[in-house]
């Protein structure tokens, strides 16, 4: 399947939206601070809001074209959509929800339950199937919205923030999810959000929107190196660990070039040179070693401290460098430590990404 | 600490006049008849007859409301500015004018010597002073009430989920007809028991362009009026009795209307 090619412009209220992207097959992040025009630029793509001038191709198909004069309606676009809010029809239960694209064509009714059921095999959620949409959870809620599009087998996806309206704790599952469904896709999908740690889920792809140009296209990796915008920069204190994934029989483990041993998220990594992710606000800081649960535990120097607000951002060297940032209560609590001092950063398995390199 | 009190107390005061300045003549109409007369009165024929009329000719300008409102209010709906300003206005038009300067108003475009008068003749259609008189005359009256309600339920619906619908691949007209008016259907159906309950009111108009016809254009509000000139007690009896057929009407939209939350 190919990808989308597009070159928009569109006058917005505070700047004019004037972007030049393709899409290959796979997940593209878009990601971009809040009124960068990510949503319109959705919007222009979907046929929802008619660009002041620009040229749109999908695949071999020309969807919008200002000189040849061609100007597709959404519904002949072949586009998915899923609204930040999700937009599942009220009045329509889960089935009837999912099943809607194909009941507008003439279509046998057990060809339409075949393939519902098919949908809802893949995305897991039979079980949900009666159930009305307004009793379900937020990550319920978005498989629904997920399985009602890509019943119609869109030639583009198109995710809108999916994760922001979700409560923390689902936050991480859903963004499991998605990632294993649309890896195993590989439809061109354009993965709107202003959460860096979304961006790790979906690193291959990142292109960085602000105020309505994109200003930095590569690789998660490349944009943490070589911050191009104030935006990315703030991202850019995610530590990063360089070594090597090993398989040990069974077991998976995440050797670091400075010899430590770790644990991580290893989903669809393969064994050799690979990164571990973290950030700073995962990372916690210990006087002694603490026991438990299953965690990372690194030890390490303090070289340097920083007060942001009501926040502070510790550096521990040793092996590895690896940036913790803790309430400046706690920090205070613990005893503010000065430099040299020998600490403990520890970070939970789930909260390290790990990819290959 | 005290002014905010004699506040309350005052629209407190306010209220409770109100409520007596509704029901006390309501309650008076009641009492000036009883549950025999009122049976007596529906046993007779002429009043079985206005009653019928004026069921009758309600219901028939249901099916032409809504088929001319709905998709007014809709495209209404969907519109902004100053189009969307003028076409309201032009909407507000018939509610501001007089009924009797209605009923003038359609004898002049529809009489014999009206606008398409001759053109109606030519095709041997007279109007005036006919059962479709007093259709038409509730068509003019209560479509533009019943477009600016409808037009305020489209504008509750969400347009992320006509969007939505859009690009699942369904048509406007689709998304019309699967999205938009199963989300306004129990608010619809209110609107169709107001729309009648108004048609079953209306005098003014259908007394000037319809006339006053026992049998043929006599509906129940014109009863009264007849009755009135000869037998008080007769008219405050058919009163009661519109009375109750209007309650009935309330507590119907009462039951069918969402309340308060459309979703």
């Amino acid at each position: 399947m190919s990808g989308l090619d597009c070159r928009v412009q569109y006058p917005l209220a505070q700047y004019e939206l004037s972007v030049d992207l393709s899409v290959k097959p796979g997940v593209t992040v878009l990601l971009g601070p809040n009124g960068a025009g990510k949503t319109s630029l959705l919007r222009l793509l979907a046929g929802l809001t008619k660009p002041r001038a620009g040229r749109i191709k999908l695949g071999d198909r020309l969807l919008f074209d200002t000189h040849e004069k061609i100007d597709l309606p959404p519904e002949q676009r072949r586009i998915g959509m899923v609204f930040q809010d999700l937009a599942l029809f009220p009045h329509l239960n889960v089935r009837q929800n999912t099943a809607f694209a194909l009941s507008l064509r003439r279509l046998a009714k057990t060809e339409i339950n075949q393939q519902v059921e098919a949908m809802f095999d893949k995305l897991g959620i039979s079980q949900l199937a009666e159930r009305k949409v307004t009793t379900l959870s937020g990550g319920e809620r978005q498989k629904v919205a997920l399985a009602r599009t890509l019943i119609t087998d869109p030639h583009l996806l198109l995710l809108d923030e999916p994760t922001a309206a979700l409560d923390p704790s689902a936050r991480g599952a859903i963004r499991r999810w998605l990632h294993q469904i649309l890896g195993e896709l590989q439809i061109p999908t354009l993965l709107v959000t202003h959460d860096a740690e979304e961006v790790a889920w979906f690193r291959k792809r990142v292109a960085v929107i602000e105020k309505g140009q994109i200003v930095q296209r590569g690789s998660y990796h490349q944009l943490l190196r070589e911050p191009q915008s104030d935006f990315v920069a703030r991202f850019a204190g995610i530590n990063l660990i360089n070594g090597e994934l090993r398989e040990q029989g069974n077991e998976k483990i995440f050797l670091s070039s400075g010899g430590s041993q770790l644990q991580g998220i290893f989903d669809g990594v393969l064994p050799g040179p690979a990164t571990l992710a973290v950030a700073p606000w995962e990372v916690a800081l210990f006087a002694v070693p603490p026991g438990g649960s299953p965690q990372n535990v690194i030890p390490g120097r303090v070289i340097e401290r920083i007060v942001l607000g009501d926040r502070v951002r510790v550096t521990l060297l040793a092996a590895e460098k690896l940036v913790a940032e803790i309430s400046l209560n706690a920090w205070q609590q613990m005893g503010e430590f000065g430099e040299g001092t020998e600490l403990y950063a520890v970070f939970k398995t789930r909260e390290a990404r790990v990819m290959n390199t | 600490m005290n002014r905010p009190r004699l506040f309350t107390l005052v629209l407190a005061l306010a209220g409770l006049l109100l409520a007596l300045l509704i029901l006390l003549p309501i309650i008076a109409l009641l009492l000036a008849s009883s549950p025999g007369a009122l049976l007596q009165l529906i046993l007779r024929s002429e009043v079985q007859q206005a009653l019928w009329i004026s069921l009758l000719t309600s219901l028939l300008a249901l099916p032409p409301i809504f088929l001319l409102g709905l998709p007014a209010a809709y495209g209404l709906s969907r519109l902004n500015g100053k189009l969307r300003w003028t076409l309201e206005t032009l909407l507000e038009l018939p509610m501001v004018m007089p009924p009797v300067v209605a009923g003038l108003a359609l004898l002049l475009a529809f009489g014999r010597r009206g606008l398409l008068g001759g053109l109606l003749a030519d095709i041997g259609l007279h109007i005036p002073f006919t059962l479709l008189a007093v259709v038409i005359a509730i068509l003019f009256v209560v479509t533009p009430y019943f477009v600016r309600r409808c037009t305020l339920l489209f504008d509750g619906v969400d347009r992320k989920l006509e969007d939505a619908a859009l690009l699942l691949g369904a048509s406007p007209f689709q998304t019309f007809m699967r999205i938009s008016l199963p989300l306004v259907r129990r608010g619809l159906a209110a609107e169709a028991i107001m729309t009648l309950a108004q048609g079953i009111g209306l005098f003014g108009t259908i007394i000037l362009f319809a006339g006053n016809l026992p049998g043929r254009t006599q509906t129940l509000s014109l009863a009264i009026y007849a009755a009135f000139e000869s037998d008080p007690q007769q008219a405050f009896g058919l009163g009661a009795l519109l009375l109750l057929i209007s309650l009935l009407l309330l507590t119907a939209v009462k039951w069918v209307a969402p309340q308060e939350s459309t979703q």
